[in-house]
């Protein structure tokens, strides 16, 4: 492994969990939201960034990890966190797989469509089904347990902002050590290769469809688990966590954070929070300087922040004299 | 029986006013090959500004009975943004459709604020104006008049589109460019300019489209992203492309929504995103498209 | 606004972290001088847009006369307004009001859906929270058994209960077969659910033939009443109440639903009664408007004085949010002011509490009080619209007036139990 990514990584692992005694509570509980979207979309980030699929459906994925988290938690008295994170994965891997078969034979637009379809069927149902999903109430969420303790001294703010802030760096952490491991092997290069050119990975015996497949079950894995994160963060499992423009959204971050670059993902999750919160204080019409930013994004800097640094980076190697 | 009629007539306006922005989104696929998300916005642009033309007329003693016409030409003239939306597009013309994609979301959500800006939060509504032409009794069948000519204007709209595209040099222009772009351009059409009349026109079917229900509906801040999923439904059932296509499509989605609401409420949406994923998955190019892949 | 509250924050950074580091209740001397600090979140845009700003202005009227007279204990009330959208990003709203804004009590929220998901959250925070609106049944049974922290209106039921006693009364007998277009959402589905059972209480023969359950936010109701004209009902029953409502009421009338065959009953109407034009809204329907009647001819000074001021500065007549609003901040003040006299200081939040569990107040549509289960009383008012009178919409030609206790269940009795075994007078 290369050292930069290596010391970049801890320099920002270290300095989440240093977080919370240098920001206020409510500030904290903005910064678990951004762990959650950074999760899910180091997973999404494979489908878009590696393969080369747009998918506009992906908010379904991480619905299902908040639903499942709801479900599990208020209906079927599951506290276990990490039994919840891995029900929730698996489900959403299961509903990954079908979708994934159907779509992936497609590329450009009509896989985004499709993926948009899907992700509407999703919302219609779970908006729809009142007697079973709440309806646009949704479900609640309540307390899970983390490594089998239960923190019942803690009120629910202090719960987000102590253990289970830090619960979820270290997820990210893990998570993210994985994505690295996934996106390096021969997996992921064939992943490029076939995002590159698919006529010739064919030729050279990238079995195509399969790996895509792969890509997207693992994408939709991650997306469960940032929904899951979500779902305890709010309380609540709500339909709108479903509906296409918090897809939309999903890429507006990734494409903000740079979707080539591996740490795009998160430095897209952060900064569209981040973004989005200080613009709502600012002015009521926060969706259009945001429609603007991401115009911007996409005509001159379609590379994201991360993109941007880099050309930094490499701009300042060049002028120091060797 | 007459259920029946009601129901089909309900359907069949949903369809008319579908069908304007499905041709609008087809238009612009088919020779530019950009999918435009903000196809909703420009339906609820043509809304608003229907409904302020038809206030700021009846303030200034227009009779009550001319508001379609008016409506007609409040959403022609506020489609004419389409050459500068277009020309925003034309920076990513030859990057990744992804792109595209996206940038076409960017207006979503500029345009929410922005009807947000001239118009406010609130649901603007015509009132009682619908009524103006009366209602048409067939036995125990009632509807407003305007729902009818709705209806007729699109037909007439549709078959104008029609002749238009096959018999006018334009028209041929268009769908050659639209069949092989290279080709076009090594004929020496004018490929840039071809791209931003399309564009608007394209436009001005979907704020013509928002005009027109407006009366019988309320224009609301939630149209953009309601109708968009609509919209995307009729085109993929229809075919990318094809203006038969947006026709059928249209008829199905809003057939099937008026079932669907009549017979099992539940469904309404799902049966239509069903439909969507069964048409992509049997027949990719929807009824009447070309097979992508 | 944004503007204000930035200053306001940036004044307020540094006694923020100093409040952060002190338990609740605060010196007095230094209480004294700094306003009450009042939290709103209300619609500000959407479907509940009107109705949000209807209620702003209630809690406005409330807060200029509580300021010119005194104030709330010798402080002046300072409002924080933010914006109630999604369950999500409410609840994010309340966390800033709360942690970040530090308010001493926070108010407002209209839909049902909000504020079922606000309620548990507002507890573990231990946030003082009034809710104007929105406590729809089976929710609140699951999310909110016992309140400490939160103080609820009314049930949502009561216009459904009391819409469903007054069709009962003018109309057993007179229909047959029976529909409901309601919004497809918990204050909706329970709606109607409520005048089925109704129904059943009083063995009123009757037939569901059709039930819709529109979207919230719906604009195009064409194929919902050709569905319900299909269906020939005797009643309709709606509990539409957002801008939904009046678009209905159009695509209604022109499709001939209203024409004189069949009875409906709208126990929430009154949200839209002014965009409920004559021309498309008949006369002889059962027509809700909750907590305020704005046009009642036995209505007390302050709503007369009310209406009045309403009407003199937005040309417009108000809807019940108002009153509920203004409910809220009559209950909050009442409340710390007895506490206030029985410390002699300025109380804390457990005090306050204590305080407005039973406290009786006058809101603008009447009297109302607070009960020890946290749940509102307040007084209803339902009747038959008519069209004689000096506006372009109708207004109601026979009011029927009825408190609260006996349009909603009693401390901790299931809503569904109550209905069939309580004594429920005609």
């Amino acid at each position: 492994m290369r050292a930069a990514p290596a010391i970049l990584s801890i320099v920002a692992l270290v300095a989440l969990a240093a977080l919370p005694s240098l920001l206020t509570q409510y500030q904290i509980t903005l910064v678990l939201p951004a762990l959650a979207y950074a999760i899910a979309l180091l997973g999404f980030n494979l489908l878009f960034g590696y393969t080369g699929l747009l998918s506009f459906g992906h908010a379904l994925f991480v619905s299902i990890g908040a639903y499942g988290t709801a479900v599990l938690t208020s209906k079927l008295g599951l506290k276990s966190f990490e039994a919840i994170l891995l029900l929730c994965a698996v489900a959403s891997v299961a509903v990954a797989i079908p979708i994934a078969l159907l779509s992936v034979r497609y590329v450009k637009i009509f896989f985004g469509i499709l993926t948009l379809a899907f992700g509407m069927l999703f919302h219609s149902f779970l908006f729809k089904f009142y007697n079973i999903t709440g309806g646009d109430t949704g479900i609640r969420v309540l307390r899970p347990t983390l490594l089998g303790r239960a923190y019942e001294d803690l009120d629910k703010t202090a719960f987000l902002v102590g253990p289970f802030y830090y619960y979820c760096v270290v997820l990210l952490a893990i998570l993210g050590f994985v994505m690295w491991r996934l996106v390096h092997s021969p997996f992921g290069l064939h992943l490029v290769a076939t995002r590159e050119n698919r006529r010739k990975s064919e030729y050279l015996g990238v079995r195509v469809r399969f790996f895509r497949l792969i890509a997207f079950a693992v994408s939709a894995f991650y997306c469960a688990v940032g929904g899951a994160i979500l779902a305890v963060n709010t309380g609540q499992a709500d339909p709108e966590l479903a509906y296409w423009t918090h897809s939309g959204e999903l890429v507006f971050m990734t494409v903000l954070g740079g979707f080539a670059n591996f740490f795009g993902p998160v430095v897209g999750a952060f900064s569209f929070i981040f973004l989005k919160s200080e613009l709502m204080g600012l002015t009521q019409y926060w969706r259009f300087w945001l429609g603007a930013i991401l115009v911007i994004l996409v005509v001159l800097f379609p590379r994201g922040l991360a993109g941007l640094f880099a050309q930094l980076w490499a701009r300042l190697h060049r002028s120091t004299p060797t | 029986m007459t259920a029946l009629l009601d129901i089909l007539i309900g359907g069949v306006f949903h369809a008319a006013v579908l069908f304007l922005v499905a041709a609008g989104l087809q238009l612009v696929f088919g020779v530019q090959k950009i999918v435009n998300l903000a196809c909703g916005s420009f339906y609820a642009l043509g809304a608003y500004f229907g409904i302020t033309a038809v206030s700021w007329c009846l303030a200034h003693g227009m009779p009550p009975g001319l508001f379609l016409p008016v409506l007609v030409v409040a959403g022609l003239a506020i489609g004419l943004i389409g050459p500068f939306i277009e020309a925003l597009l034309l920076t990513v013309y030859h990057r990744d459709e992804a792109f595209q994609l996206l940038l076409t979301f960017a207006l979503v959500l500029m345009f929410q604020d922005i009807l947000r800006f001239f118009w406010g939060a609130d649901p603007q509504q015509l009132g009682d104006l619908v009524m103006t032409y009366g209602r048409v009794k067939m036995g125990a069948v009632q509807v407003p008049t305007y729902n009818l000519l709705v209806i007729v204007a699109s037909i007439a709209i549709a078959v104008g589109l029609g002749a238009f595209l096959k018999k006018t040099r334009y028209g041929r222009i268009l769908r050659a460019t639209a069949e092989n772009r290279e080709m076009s351009l090594a004929l020496g059409v004018n490929v840039r300019w071809m791209y931003a009349s399309v564009f608007t026109l394209g436009t001005i079917l979907g704020t013509v489209g928002g005009a027109l229900v407006v009366p019988t509906a309320a224009a609301s801040l939630d149209m953009p992203v309601e109708l968009v999923v609509e919209a995307f439904a009729v085109v993929v059932i229809g075919g990318l492309g094809s203006m038969r296509g947006a026709m059928v499509g249209a008829l199905i989605v809003g057939l099937m929504r008026a079932a669907a609401i009549s017979w099992y409420s539940e469904l309404e949406m799902l049966a239509i995103y069903l439909v969507v994923i069964v048409v992509l998955i049997a027949r990719p190019g929807g009824l009447f498209g070309k097979p992508l892949e | 606004m944004d503007q204000k509250r930035r200053k306001l924050l940036q004044a307020i950074g540094g006694t923020g972290v100093m409040a952060a580091a002190q338990p609740w209740m605060s010196a007095p001397a230094f209480a004294q001088n700094t306003p009450v600090r009042v939290g709103i979140i209300a619609p500000k845009a959407g479907i509940a847009g009107t109705i949000g700003e209807c209620g702003l202005r209630g809690t406005q009227f409330a807060v200029d006369h509580i300021n010119a007279t005194g104030g709330i204990a010798g402080r002046k009330i300072e409002l924080l307004i933010e914006e109630e959208t999604n369950p999500k990003d409410s609840i994010e709203r309340l966390r800033k009001l709360v942690l970040q804004d530090k308010v001493d009590c926070v108010q407002g929220i209209v839909s049902s859906g909000v504020s079922l998901a606000m309620g548990p959250v507002a507890e573990d925070m231990k946030a003082l929270v009034i809710f104007w609106d929105g406590t729809t049944q089976d929710g609140v049974k699951e999310t909110m058994p016992s309140k400490r922290y939160v103080f609820c209106s009314t049930d949502n039921e009561c216009e459904a209960v009391m819409g469903s006693l007054l069709a009962i009364k003018h109309w057993k007998g007179q229909f047959k077969t029976v529909a409901g277009i309601n919004p497809d959402y918990s204050y909706g589905r329970n709606n109607f659910a409520a005048f089925q059972a109704l129904l059943k209480k009083y063995n009123v023969e009757h037939q569901v033939v059709a039930d819709q359950w529109p979207k919230v936010g719906t604009t195009d109701l064409n194929s919902h009443v050709a569905a319900l004209k299909a269906a020939k009902p005797d009643l309709v029953f709606s509990s539409l109440l957002f801008a939904d409502l009046p678009i209905f009421m159009r695509t209604a009338h022109g499709a001939g639903l209203m024409d004189g065959k069949t009875k409906f009953v709208f126990p929430a109407a009154g949200f839209q009664h002014t965009a409920l034009k004559k021309s498309f809204t008949p006369p002889g329907m059962i027509f809700g408007h909750n907590t305020l009647y704005f046009d009642y001819a036995k209505g007390s000074d302050l709503q007369k004085q009310f209406v009045k001021w309403y009407h003199d500065k937005f040309n417009d007549y108000p809807n019940w949010e108002a009153d509920r609003a203004f409910f809220a901040m009559a209950v909050y003040k009442a409340g710390v002011e007895a506490a206030h006299k029985a410390k002699g200081g300025w109380p804390g939040k457990e005090d306050i509490i204590s305080a407005m569990e039973g406290v009786k107040v006058q809101s603008l549509g009447g009297p109302g009080q607070m009960r020890k289960d946290h749940i509102a009383e307040q007084t209803f008012y339902q009747g038959i619209t008519t069209h004689d009178n000096k506006y372009d919409f109708p207004t109601l030609g026979t009011v029927d007036v009825m408190y609260s206790d006996q349009l909603q269940k009693g401390t901790g009795q299931d809503f569904w139990k109550w209905i069939e075994t309580a004594n429920i007078k005609l």
